[in-house]
């Protein structure tokens, strides 16, 4: 009737030395950095893009500044190519970096996966694959001109190019849609952050909580709206 | 009251699991699920069929040791309660409730309900104690603690290493625990002046066999202590100090 008791002793001795690879926690910290870095580019650009409410002629100015910024101290479209390269790099390590902490959790978790709340953290990889793809549709759209770009596609013409391409509807409103996801994954990412920075006292998370909402909200207000607003005609 | 008991059965280690139903008959709504759990063994036992194993001890909510998996939740429906104290008056007669074991790679089944929770001591076992002689009790007192302080290393210090929080976690990640032991012991005078060796120390053999933090939040939703969610980011705070090394520590 019963099998003899197969319980394992329980251990002795010191404890196993960890492997020499790379903590989990330098991995959440680049990825709060690198994350930190987007989030602010996303708000800079954001404060760009309020610009095509004022017209064809201060949106084409402010996309003209971009590319002669510190000049003659420094030689055309150097500090729009710079920005570009600590962008780039920053995206390298946050995809690289979520994809080992994936992996990880995958692991550490096992077959039997957990009856967790569907929350807003649960879609990061979800958003940030289809942000991911956004940012190369978005770069072929309005920077290069090529691929996915509307025909009317005419380097330096900001506003224009803008309009044509939003004015299409799918276009539309996959920007409006993708924008909703960048406001999603900012809204976690931000209090995400400030948590994988070390950020314990009560009153830091509230405040955390607080720039993510205005975050998101700003995002879907500011950014969501002008696929919409082109699409209606309101900005034509 | 009346429940159907769908047990997790698995003979050892090695062994494959399966789940098992059993009606248990003369239940009380005021019983705990491990009183069910021992209802259903004594059943079992006059049939004479092999005993569910399970873990209990003290069965007042202080030990820590009776982790297990009630309908996919960690100890149970009740949020931040353990095993011992949560009561069948959650489920109505006639209910099925399913009793499986802590689920985490890092908790290996050794039977039936029993998980080896090794991984978790060998955390505790790599830095989580104090290697400063304090004297005696006189002596500790000298050094003067506000209550806030102490009330606050209490808050994190509460944790009974019970494991829900990893088994609730997606990630599988014990940063509720890890980080309830080091704001617990970077809050207090004595073990203060190591608390950069031990942060490098636990976080390396945490990281080891954990998953990382992605702050879903579930683990304060079982954690039969209500330890604050904030204990999580104790474990980054900590491990960015601990770049710096020890100011009074000879080898740390």
């Amino acid at each position: 009737m019963t099998s003899a008791p197969t319980l394992r002793p329980p251990r002795c001795g010191p404890v196993p030395a960890p492997s020499r690879e790379m903590g989990l926690w330098v991995w959440k910290v680049a990825m709060a950095l690198t994350g930190g870095v987007w989030a602010l580019f996303v708000l800079i650009h954001l404060f760009g893009n309020l610009k095509v409410y004022l017209g064809a002629h201060a949106y084409d100015g402010y996309a003209h500044w971009l590319r002669e910024v510190g000049y003659p101290l420094v030689p055309h479209q150097s500090v729009l190519w710079a920005l570009r390269v600590v962008l780039l790099v920053c995206l390298v390590v946050h995809i690289t970096a979520a994809l080992v902490l994936r992996s990880k959790s995958r692991r550490a978790r096992g077959a039997v996966k957990a009856a967790a709340a569907p929350t807003v953290s649960r879609w990061m990889t979800v958003t940030g694959i289809l942000i991911a793809v956004f940012i190369v549709v978005h770069v072929l759209d309005l920077t290069v001109g090529a691929g996915v770009a509307s025909d009317h596609f005419t380097q330096g013409s900001a506003y224009a190019n803008l309009v044509a391409s939003l004015s299409r509807p799918w276009m539309g409103i996959f920007y409006t849609l993708i924008m909703v996801l960048v406001a999603a994954h900012l809204w976690h990412g931000v209090v995400l952050a400030f948590n994988d920075l070390g950020t314990t006292s009560k009153r830091w998370r509230a405040v955390a909580k607080v720039i993510a909402g205005c975050v998101a909200v700003a995002i879907v207000l500011g950014n969501a709206v002008i696929p919409v607003a082109i699409l209606v005609g309101l900005i034509r | 009251m009346k429940l159907t008991l769908e047990v997790y059965r698995q003979a050892s280690p090695d062994a494959a699991g399966h789940f098992e139903s059993h009606q248990v008959d003369g239940l009380d709504p005021t019983m705990s699920i491990l009183d069910a759990l021992d209802t259903l063994n004594d059943q079992l036992v006059r049939d004479g069929k092999e005993a569910v194993a399970f873990e209990s001890d003290c069965r007042e909510g202080i030990c820590g040791v009776c982790g297990l998996t009630v309908n996919s939740r960690p100890h149970g429906p009740t949020p931040n309660m353990t095993a011992c104290h949560q009561r069948l008056m959650s489920f109505h007669d006639g209910d099925t409730v399913r009793l499986e074991p802590l689920r985490s790679a890092a908790f290996p089944v050794q039977r039936d309900l029993i998980v080896a929770r090794d991984h978790l001591d060998d955390v505790v076992q790599s830095g989580a104690w104090v290697s400063i002689d304090a004297g005696t009790a006189p002596d500790a007192d000298t050094v003067l603690t506000t209550a806030e302080v102490s009330e606050r290393a209490l808050t994190f210090a509460a944790c009974i290493g019970c494991g829900a929080c990893v088994a609730a976690c997606p990630n599988g990640s014990a940063q509720l625990f890890v980080g309830a032991k080091l704001a617990h012991l970077a809050t207090l005078p004595i073990s203060q002046p190591e608390a950069r060796k031990r942060a490098r120390t636990m976080v390396a053999v945490a990281d080891a066999n954990f998953g990382p933090c992605s702050l879903h939040g579930e683990c304060a939703k079982v954690c039969p202590q209500s330890i604050p969610l904030a204990a999580v980011a104790a474990v980054p705070k900590e491990r960015i100090r601990a770049l710096r090394t020890d100011a009074h520590s000879a080898n740390g």
